[in-house]
């Protein structure tokens, strides 16, 4: 976007960008440390300055899980918003609480993977139709899987389901193992001895390439029975929360809720 | 027991009011305040650990603190003790309270039919000040909150389920925050009581008194329409 003041030093003090509210809290009195994946800087840690006092022109629009346009103001630790307007609320899916509970997981890795100063719009993209994806169906977890797939690929730790990551031949239809720190499939020629590696049954191999050829928008309606959706969902969990380096905390409650 | 509660509330993190979160760089030490004399710089110190306080409004209160008379700084002092050592969490509505059951819940004029969830003890508060709410109160101490790790387990909700088995309560009124988390604690609750025939509402969502259309969010707008009344 057009910077609107240029400091001398070539760098706006003050610009505006689309922004993804991941998440926000307490700040002093009444101000708000939020949290944004922005389109063109990354990820921003930014101050909203009275934004929790009812009258606030920011109330309401800095909440998390709401696309929104900001004027910022460049700070010298911590941007400050002057300015917010909604420009998607996700009002459906902020009304199922399986639904907001799996939004705020994207927003989670969303903060966890995206950095600041650097601009991802494939990242910023991911987020938002994983939202939209999700609002559409809140019982299918073919969102989540899409996403953790997707955000692996971006930020460059896809992990690899055509060839095996030791030989690099090509995987035969077998019984072969997955690997969350080597990156991928392995194949049974490469499985080591000395180490336990979670089996990858082809029917889920099948289904993470799938995932892996459509977009969002076409994602199948599949009906993966427990077995196979609890293999997919290991597979994916464990490798992004290996590559995170983090445990994933909104996972308790998402897995409580899924429970329950 | 005494003595317990913000204890317990210390360790279980949550309420963004009753959070206790030691400064980066873990506050100020002594050693920051070479020139103040020991016990001045320790009050210094100490006074920095709270939350909004920072190192020069430390000093500010600190210096003020000398400048009291001696009964009204012990009679500071004494209220410090006196809150520490009698402050425990109403066996009912688990407010902060001197003696359990507290004044509300051992007030017979109150309605014992309604009960009005709140967050933390600083909403039943301002609920009072309204003077337009006589029934009873229940106090979560903090929300769901799934991305700081804060489930139902961390809330006095298993205190608050009893409450409502008795049969004496009808209506359960929750006024969380209109937040995310605030809704989410709510959609949880009503999940949980969908099959009782308790009658369960929240507090009307929209438009705040002095506020602007102009600047009010489509969410804010949406609900304020869809909690319309005629006038």
């Amino acid at each position: 976007m057009a910077p609107l003041l240029d400091s001398g030093h070539g760098r706006a003090r003050t610009y505006r960008d689309e922004a993804l509210t991941l998440k926000n809290m307490p700040l002093g009195e009444a101000d708000l440390l939020v949290t944004v994946y922005t389109r063109d800087s990354g990820k921003v840690r930014a101050v909203a300055k009275g934004a929790r006092r009812s009258n606030s022109k920011l109330v309401g629009h800095l909440e998390p899980l709401t696309l929104t346009r900001l004027a910022l103001s460049r700070g010298r630790n911590l941007d400050v918003v002057n300015q917010a307007q909604v420009l998607r609320s996700f009002a459906s899916l902020k009304g199922d609480l399986t639904a907001v509970t799996k939004g705020l997981y994207v927003a989670e890795l969303v903060d966890g993977f995206g950095l600041e100063s650097q601009a991802n719009e494939f990242l910023f993209r991911l987020g938002l139709d994983t939202l939209e994806a999700i609002s559409r169906d809140p019982a299918s977890d073919l969102p989540l899987y899409f996403f953790q797939l997707r955000l692996l690929a971006t930020t460059g730790f896809m992990v690899e389901l055509y060839q095996c990551v030791e030989c690099r031949q090509p995987l035969k239809p077998d019984r072969h193992r997955f690997s969350s720190n080597g990156g991928g499939a392995l194949c049974t020629d490469c499985i080591p001895n000395d180490v336990q590696l979670r089996p990858l049954s082809l029917r889920a191999l099948k289904v993470l390439r799938l995932l892996h050829r459509r977009s969002i928008h076409e994602l199948p309606k599949l009906k993966l029975s427990v077995p196979l959706d609890q293999e997919i969902k290991s597979i994916l969990g464990t490798t992004v929360e290996y590559w995170l380096d983090k445990e994933i905390r909104t996972n308790s409650f998402l897995d409580h809720l899924q429970r329950s | 027991m005494p003595g317990n509660v913000i204890e317990e509330l210390k360790a279980r993190n949550i309420g963004p009011r009753f959070c206790y979160r030691p400064p980066p760089g873990g506050g100020m030490t002594l050693d920051h305040i070479p020139a103040a004399a020991p016990s001045l710089a320790r009050l210094i110190q100490e006074l920095n650990k709270l939350p909004g306080i920072g190192p020069k409004s430390a000093q500010r209160l600190a210096y003020h603190m000398i400048r009291l008379s001696n009964d009204e700084a012990l009679a500071l002092a004494d209220a410090i003790t006196a809150v520490k050592q009698n402050i425990v969490f109403c066996d009912l509505c688990q407010n902060l309270t001197d003696s359990s059951p507290c004044s509300i819940c051992s007030n017979a004029q109150r309605n014992r039919t309604q009960i009005c969830v709140v967050e933390d003890p600083l909403d039943v508060l301002a609920l009072e000040r309204t003077h337009c709410y006589l029934g009873l109160y229940h106090v979560l101490h903090g929300v769901i909150s799934p991305l700081n790790g804060i489930g139902p387990e961390q809330l006095k909700l298993k205190e608050l389920f009893p409450r409502l088995s008795g049969g004496e309560v009808t209506e359960l009124i929750i006024a969380t925050n209109p937040t995310l988390e605030g809704e989410a604690t709510a959609m949880y609750l009503s999940r949980h009581l969908v099959h009782t025939n308790l009658k369960v509402t929240h507090l009307a969502r929209g438009l705040p008194v002095g506020g602007s259309l102009e600047y009010s969010d489509e969410l804010t707008l949406s609900r304020a329409f869809q909690g319309r009344q005629e006038v």
